[in-house]
């Protein structure tokens, strides 16, 4: 039973890593351009597709080279939609941004329903049999899930709290209008901004998928999940961010325990539903 | 320095100077007070680029800059503060100096300009790696000011540097402002709160319903039976 109970605390702490890769991007544009990206779910799920495309026929590459290509395109990705769609809106109201992002969403999800179909795909790699370590059960890709979100966290907080761009895009979050005010050039913040949050959407998707499988609706289960966690953590908050996602991704794991496992989304749901009822006025109107 | 001729601005279609003159000269501390409403804030973001002017001239040391952007009006040496929120709450005191020097472009410079500061305010050195949220009010204007006058600008545009302070924080504000007026800055003041920045103030605009109703010396308008009835409360 112990043992069973500390590979539920594990699976937590691995849905949590990847929760909360989703959540710091979606904090992270919220914090810098005031708006809720709807379509953040469907970087993560482009990013899995982007690397199912590479490892796929014609091209048929392996794992190890087409993983970085395939995150670059999940960043190209991310800035277009800046470039092409949400930077002629900057000055818009929130609103016209929350719909805009909403229907860029569905514009990609039946994009990529269009190319690669509706079914759910892997990326065909075998089962692989986990190491016990513990009493727990880690596949390779587990691991890997665990060393690269570790590794993005230290980054993130080398670059945010030890260089001049990352403290620019904080400065930015806090206050945009007095950022521009003092001459910090906002434009490539925000444009590192979207980088960021792509780059991370994208190794999320892409490790997730590794784990599971890709199908174009799992960037909105996703980002349900990502914006809980984001609500929980305080939005714009990142270390809250990360937290909120280690929170949703345990209480999910541990729901299983006591409920059926066909309910587990609805803890997600039942937390985001819950942070809107208590402080939704700080979510989708001005800060004051 | 700065020339302000026939000055019409607003927000969109809510007009709110209709027709301002204004004259500053090189290192001189110049006040514009009026009631609530009376276009004071209106016309310092105006001049700063915050908001495109309907129509009017603004010049700085003989350059026409109406329509230029913020950023290229830092870079000419115009400074601007807002009233209220002025720092970055949640960035630590010495990364809001570090934000405040980025028109320095060079790191060295950059941290020269910040240990100068520190040395100059050692309460902030005390405090630098605190949230700059968590400051006094008058800590905050202070370090507002300071992060200003460390890239060493020609003009500062200072709105109501004395908001929601105590008297004797406000005395203090004021006595930073005539500091740094003697190093050479310039600063075009407005301040609803009008008897403490007109002491200080060479000369002295009251603007009112978006027009100039005097000039004078501040001193001049302090007595002013008129002024004092007005706007200085008797």
């Amino acid at each position: 039973m112990s043992s069973f109970f500390l590979q539920t605390i594990f699976n937590g702490i691995l849905a949590g890593c990847i929760y909360a890769l989703f959540a710091i991007g979606l904090t992270l544009i919220y914090g810098v351009l005031n708006f809720v990206n709807f379509a953040h779910g469907e970087l993560i799920m482009w990013g899995a597709y982007f690397l199912y495309f590479l490892m796929d026929r014609p091209l048929n590459l392996p794992l190890s080279i087409a993983f970085l290509p395939a995150l670059c395109l999940t960043i190209l990705l991310g800035l277009g939609s800046d470039r092409f769609i949400f930077k002629p809106l900057r000055k818009a109201s929130r609103l016209t941004l929350l719909i805009t992002s909403l229907g860029l969403s569905f514009f990609l999800r039946n994009g990529a329903q269009f190319f690669w179909g509706a079914e759910i795909r892997t990326y065909g790699f075998e089962i692989k049999r986990g190491m016990k370590l513990f009493g727990v059960s880690i596949t390779p890709n587990q691991l890997a899930i665990i060393v690269s979100s570790t590794l993005c966290m230290i980054l993130l907080y080398l670059f945010f709290y030890k260089s001049r761009m990352g403290k620019s895009m904080r400065a930015i979050s806090d206050d945009l209008e007095l950022a521009r005010v003092m001459g910090i050039p906002s434009d490539r913040a925000i444009q590192f901004t979207w980088i960021i949050a792509s780059f991370l959407a994208g190794l999320g998707g892409i490790l997730l998928a590794l784990d599971t499988n890709l199908h174009p609706g799992m960037g909105l289960i996703n980002l349900v999940k990502a914006f809980a966690a984001t609500l929980l953590g305080g939005v714009g908050n990142l270390w809250g961010a990360l937290l909120g996602g280690m929170i949703i991704g345990l209480s999910e794991n541990i729901a299983v325990l006591l409920l059926s496992p066909g309910y587990k989304d609805a803890i997600a749901f039942g937390i985001m539903v819950m942070m809107l009822l208590i402080r939704s006025s700080t979510i989708f109107w001005p800060k004051e | 320095m700065l020339e302000v001729y026939d000055l019409y601005s607003g927000y969109g279609k809510i007009e709110v100077l209709h027709g301002v003159f204004l004259r500053v000269s090189h290192r001189e501390i110049v006040c514009i007070i009026g009631p609530n409403g009376s276009g004071k804030s209106t016309l310092l973001k105006s001049i700063f680029g915050l908001i495109k002017p309907y129509r009017g001239k603004i010049q700085f040391m003989g350059l026409e800059i109406s329509q230029k952007d913020p950023e290229e009006k830092v870079a000419l040496g115009i400074s601007y503060i807002p009233q209220g929120r002025n720092i970055f709450p949640s960035l630590s005191v010495l990364e809001n100096l570090e934000m405040g020097a980025t028109p320095l472009r060079d790191p060295l410079k950059m941290k020269k300009a910040i240990q100068e500061i520190f040395d100059h305010y050692p309460l902030l050195e005390k405090k630098k790696r605190l949230k700059a949220g968590s400051l006094s009010g008058g800590e905050k204007q202070i370090l507002a000011l300071a992060r200003t006058s460390m890239i060493k600008p020609e003009l500062i545009l200072l709105d109501e540097p004395s908001l929601g302070l105590a008297p004797k924080v406000v005395d203090q504000i004021y006595r930073e402002i005539d500091l740094i007026n003697h190093q050479g800055v310039t600063f075009l003041i407005v301040e609803q709160n009008a008897r403490k920045a007109l002491r200080l103030a060479h000369r002295a605009y009251v603007l009112d319903l978006g027009v100039n109703r005097l000039e004078d010396t501040g001193e001049g308008l302090l007595q002013n039976e008129e002024v004092k009835r007005l706007y200085l409360g008797g």
